[in-house]
């Protein structure tokens, strides 16, 4: 067979292809044509084993270019035919957007335990470890150790729940600096650590107060870790939080259990720094107090000051959640309405 | 505490420095500006007049008619309602036309039939304070007629001050403006408390002063002045006190006040006839009060005292509350002619407490609650001792009292620079070092890197190394620090200790539970109806609480989401689908720790009282409760029928894992619901975590994947209708049958035909062996040694 047999042949099975009317004609053609023992196209493959060199060759490129395109030619026509047979070419099936979309019944993350997630999710991808810590302690773990012997002025800031009954002498922990304690007494460093959780404070609610709300505490210590360490840290977890191109500042404060003190604070959303009413004024919103962990702390918790340093923070994810999510008060947090908690 | 902008800058000059900039420099540095305000603006309008002439208004018993003279012009009259006036005082007049700071425009205005012109204003009407018992009265000394406000009252700015609690010194302008010297690097001159000459009998002829326990008190002064003038203070002292916001009320108390937020010493003056007995020396003596002493203090109160407090007591009667208040007989009124002047440093400890259980917080006691330095004694008493010479010009008398005295000075804290740069992660220089700390009146020994440095006697909170560091840090500023991030030395542990909260949480939410937060605080007194885990154990109570309603610690997480379902319900919802992870709090034996059980709740509420689609709701929470043991227990999970309080008494079931009970699943019963006051059914559940979900959850131990074709048999079974599933299945695993790969309900029926109180299970058996085809002939038999466990378990019966 030649080439130009070869196309004649091709041309007539596309025209008797064109011309099936239904299913079973067109496989009638295929089977002619293509079936794998005798199909007239498919025996020039077994001609082909009886040339050689460039003859071979030729031949060989001529056959699979006239069975590629009448292999393409039966899918078409099957194709149409198919429609043809389903009757007005499938204009019965189509997806009906005229329907409200069904709800999907997922349950919705409480937007507190979603920003703490996100919290630990930022520290864990720096190295820290997630650890929780009872939330009843002892006078010696939340004040003594850290630095705030009793009648210490800073335990104002700190009004204490105190358990009575069989469990007098316990307290609520006030923050969750004493797992800072916990973790330093019961290994060695290098330590990495957070620390999310309840804490209480006999604050009357109001809507920036609640007697119980959460915190995340941090705690760093190693050789040589710096001030900048913290900066550099604190600076991520606000951008991070709050978007890059939040500004954030850091300033001197004081905490008993850290020195230097620093409170980091993050420009207003609303002003960006320069004053408004919703910041009253200021310009920034404080987000977290932190500081280099004070040396007498490390020495209480079996840690030498002058082989290793660190620095801690305190962030409260309720109000962290309240600033990104524009809620005015936190005590919302703590309804669980569902209307908000769909929201997440 | 305020301060004022014009005050500080008597002692460090602020040419060019803006307020704004005061501000942020003091806040970046630990000293926070909450406010900044203006004080005395826009009385540019509003001058000087006299009053010369005065009359009570014709059908008034109050209202005054007064003829206002501000210069050769014509008097003009004004109507005031105001007792203090006089003729020949100097007072402000806003005449018609002027526009006072508060907005408020005058103008003419007929009161009683007669044409008022303008006003005479009180200080608060001029936000000079919030004085308003009477007009302002000027002085001819400072006021001249005819001059505009604004030159008696200059502009100034007041900042709002936010003190950190260790820093007493910041308590006093002096203290602020040591601290601005030093961030905007210009020299501190410090207030004047030089020496005056002496003049009259010594003191000590009068008066001995004793103190009892020199713990409580270190150090006590005493001033003695006679011969007092009745002038006021002068004007700039009177501006200084009424632009912080403290109202003028004589030349002596004037001037304590003066002293003290100034330099931070609070003073306290004694009418000295008032405290003195009949002739001889009148003995001073700082005791502890006697139980149940009484002192009537200066607002008026009458307070009964114990011996935890502190007290001043002249001949043998307490006359003062230590540092916190004096009392109504020995205070300086208009006609006290001599007085004594107390400078005193007392420990803030006791102060505190006395101020606490009083419930009584003064400016001075405000201050002496915190560390104050001893140093400030003499200095404070000496600055009042000048100021009375150079203002009212009384001269101390001679001699002054001294009981106590000044703690030896610590030696100098030693550091180096290195040690400084090291902890700060930037170089500081010895020379930057002391740069910054001589800026803060710090005295610093050089020897190399090696600095030895004394604080000022004020910052009673430098002590250690350490503070040196943060002086340095917080003044060199530390947005000029590098970011840095702590490099790691080594790879962070795993930790699988704690409850598996993200994973709970996905599993919970995407069966369609919203996640919860409630509060750790539960009312004291109403039990419960539904408590959970925690069935009937007492809730612990909190000694001090807010309130009954916040009085106790949770037990569990079921009251929180059920309350939180009632809020829902309240609000329209119709199914609610809630859970909560958390702690309950649960007694232990007296002294150890209460335990903290990490609890997991779930509630699902329908408005629908429909048994039947309750009971599908019941099915879904056991299938939650069934994949969260399944994919974190070490352990299998199965359920058997239980009882709890506030349950469906026959629609409950325990939660058992391991052997031991770690759950309850159930439809809340309906005296419940009804005393929640929730309408329709509500399934709930708690499981208690901790030593069963782990967030490693059960090990993974891969099946070995036959090839061989598997051999299923269905077995058809007979059962009484409260058979429990679990017992079945347990007793089927307990066979240990190696062939068995999988087991399960195919299909549950009920009719007549099977007989009264059974129930058909139809369960299929998934037979596999690797190394052969098992024939029918092996299938029946293990088959048949499964049926007879079933029937020793559950008393099933072959059908
Ligand atoms: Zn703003």
């Amino acid at each position: 067979m030649t080439g130009d047999d070869l196309q004649a042949l091709a041309s007539r099975a596309l025209e008797e292809i064109a011309g099936a009317v239904d299913l079973d004609q067109l496989e009638l053609v295929r089977r002619r044509y293509m079936a794998r023992h005798g199909g007239l196209i498919t025996s020039v493959a077994a001609e082909l084993g009886g040339l050689s060199g460039p003859a071979r060759a030729l031949l060989g490129r001529e056959f699979n270019s006239a069975k590629g395109t009448v292999v393409d030619a039966l899918a078409e026509r099957q194709v149409t035919l198919e429609e043809e047979r389903a009757g007005g070419g499938l204009a019965d099936e189509w997806l009906d957007l005229s329907h409200p979309v069904h709800h999907l019944e997922r349950g919705h993350q409480h937007p507190v335990a979603r920003t703490i997630r996100e919290i630990e999710d930022i520290f864990t991808r720096l190295g820290y470890t997630s650890v929780a810590g009872p939330e009843i302690e002892d006078d010696l773990h939340n004040f003594e150790l850290l630095n705030m012997p009793p009648e210490h002025p800073a335990r104002d800031a700190h009004d204490t729940f105190y358990l009575s009954g069989a469990a007098v002498g316990w307290l609520y922990r006030t923050h969750t600096s004493p797992m800072q304690m916990r973790t330093m007494l019961a290994g060695a460093p290098p330590f990495r650590i957070i620390v999310p959780g309840k804490v209480a404070r006999r604050d009357n609610p109001d809507p920036t107060h609640n007697p119980v709300f959460h915190q995340v505490e941090g705690l760093c210590v190693d050789q040589g870790v710096t001030v900048g360490d913290l900066k550099g840290t604190l600076e991520h977890v606000a951008r991070e939080l709050f978007g890059a191109e939040r500004g954030v500042r850091l300033r001197s404060s004081y905490f008993p259990y850290t020195e230097p003190s620093l409170e980091a604070d993050v420009a207003c959303g609303i002003c960006n720094g320069i004053g408004c009413r919703s910041c009253h004024g200021k310009g920034w919103i404080e987000i977290l107090g932190s500081g280099m962990v004070h040396p007498a702390v490390l020495r209480n918790a079996g840690v030498d000051p002058d082989r290793y340093s660190g620095f801690a923070f305190g962030m409260g994810p309720d109000r962290i959640a309240a600033l990104r999510y524009s809620l005015r008060d936190v005590r919302d947090l703590y309804e669980n309405d569902m209307r908000l908690l769909e929201c997440f | 505490m305020r301060v004022s902008h014009e005050w500080l800058a008597s002692m460090v000059e602020l040419s060019g420095v803006a307020p704004k900039e005061v501000a942020h420099r003091l806040t970046m540095t630990g000293t926070e500006v909450e406010k900044v305000a203006d004080f005395a603006t826009g009385l540019e309008q509003v001058i000087v007049g006299q009053v010369v002439g005065l009359q009570r208004m014709m059908h008034s018993d109050h209202l005054f008619l007064a003829e206002v003279k501000a210069g050769p012009d014509d008097p003009m009259e004004v109507v005031c309602g105001a007792p203090n006036l006089f003729v020949g005082a100097l007072v402000p007049w806003a005449r018609p036309g002027t526009t006072l700071p508060s907005g408020l425009e005058l103008g003419r205005r007929r009161i009683r039939g007669v044409e008022s012109h303008g006003m005479l204003c009180a200080p608060d009407e001029l936000g000079l304070g919030s004085d308003h018992t009477g007009i302002l009265l000027l002085s001819p000394d400072d006021a001249a007629l005819g001059q505009p406000l604004s030159a008696v009252f200059p502009q100034d700015v007041v900042y709002e001050l936010e003190v950190l609690s260790n820093r007493a010194d910041c308590l006093s302008h002096w203290g602020v403006a040591r601290e601005l010297a030093a961030c905007i690097g210009r020299p501190l001159q410090s207030p004047d408390t030089s020496p005056v000459p002496r003049e009259g009998q010594p003191l000590g002829g009068l008066v001995q002063v004793e103190i009892q326990d020199t713990r409580l008190c270190s150090i006590y002064l005493a001033e003695g002045f006679v011969g007092l003038p009745k002038d006021p203070a002068p004007l700039w002292i009177r501006r200084r006190l009424l632009a912080v916001g403290q109202r003028s009320v004589g030349a002596v108390v004037d001037l304590a006040n003066y002293v003290m937020l100034e330099m931070g010493q609070p003073l306290h003056t004694f009418d000295l006839e008032q405290i003195s007995g009949q002739g001889g020396v009148t003995s001073v003596v700082v005791r502890q009060a006697l139980d149940g002493e009484r002192l009537q203090g200066l607002d008026g109160v009458e307070r009964r005292l114990d011996t935890g407090m502190l007290v001043i007591s002249a001949n043998g009667k307490a006359t003062a509350i230590a540092g916190v208040m004096g009392a109504m007989d020995s205070a300086v009124t208009a006609n006290t002619s001599s007085i004594l002047v107390e400078s005193a440093n007392f420990a803030w400890t006791s102060i505190r407490s006395t101020s606490r259980r009083l419930g009584l917080r003064s400016e001075a006691s405000s201050r002496f609650e915190r560390p104050l330095s001893p140093h400030l004694v003499p200095a404070g008493s000496a600055r009042f001792t000048r100021l009375m010479k150079e203002t009212v010009g009384v001269s101390p008398l001679p001699a002054p009292c001294v009981a106590g005295g000044l703690p030896r000075s610590a030696p100098p804290i030693r550091i180096s620079s290195d040690r400084i740069s090291g902890l700060l992660g930037m170089t500081v220089t010895a020379d930057r070092a002391a740069e910054i700390l001589e800026s803060l009146e710090f005295s610093v020994g050089r020897d190399g890197n090696a600095l030895s440095v004394t604080p000022p006697s004020a910052r009673t909170d430098v002590s250690l190394p350490i503070d040196i560091v943060e002086e340095v840090g917080r003044i060199a500023g530390y947005d000029t620090i590098s970011s840095t991030l702590p490099p790691l030395r080594q790879p962070p542990p795993r930790v699988e200790s704690g409850p598996p909260l993200r994973l709970v949480a996905d599993i919970a939410i995407g069966a369609g539970f919203n996640e919860c937060v409630t509060l750790s605080l539960v009312d004291s007194v109403m039990r419960p109806p539904v408590p959970g885990m925690a069935g009937l154990l007492e809730s612990l109570q909190i000694g001090n609480p807010l309130s009954t309603a916040l009085g106790a610690l949770r037990t569990g997480t079921l009251p929180g989401l059920l309350g939180a379902c009632q809020l829902n319900q309240a609000r329209g919802r119709e199914r609610i689908r809630l859970f909560e992870q958390g702690r309950g709090f649960w007694p232990a034996t007296a002294g150890d720790r209460p335990l903290e059980p990490d609890l997991i709740g779930f509630v699902d509420l329908s408005v629908e009282d429909d048994a039947e689609e309750s009971a599908g709701r019941l099915q879904k929470v056991l299938a939650l409760c069934q994949a969260l043991g399944d994919r974190l227990s070490l352990q299998d999970t199965t359920f058997r029928a239980g009882e709890c309080q506030g349950f469906h008494p026959t629609r409950c079931a325990l939660v058992v894992s391991g052997g031991l009970v770690r759950g309850v699943v159930g439809e809340v019963d309906r005296r419940s619901t009804a005393a929640l006051q929730l309408r329709g059914r509500v399934v709930a559940a708690e499981l208690r975590a901790d030593g069963w979900l782990t967030p490693g959850g059960r090990l993974i131990a891969t099946v070995e994947l036959a090839r061989t074709p598997p051999l299923v048999l269905d077995l058809a079974v007979k059962v009484p209708v409260r058979a429990e599933l679990g017992a079945a299945l347990q007793a089927i695993r307990a066979l240990e049958v190696a062939e068995l790969e999988e087991v399960r309900v195919v299909d549950e029926y009920r009719g007549a035909q099977l007989g009264e109180g059974l129930k058909g299970w139809t369960l299929r058996l998934v037979f596999h062996d690797p190394n052969r085809t098992l024939t029918n002939r092996q299938g029946d038999l293990l088959r048949g040694r499964i049926a007879e466990a079933l029937r020793d378990s559950t008393g099933a019966v072959i059908r």
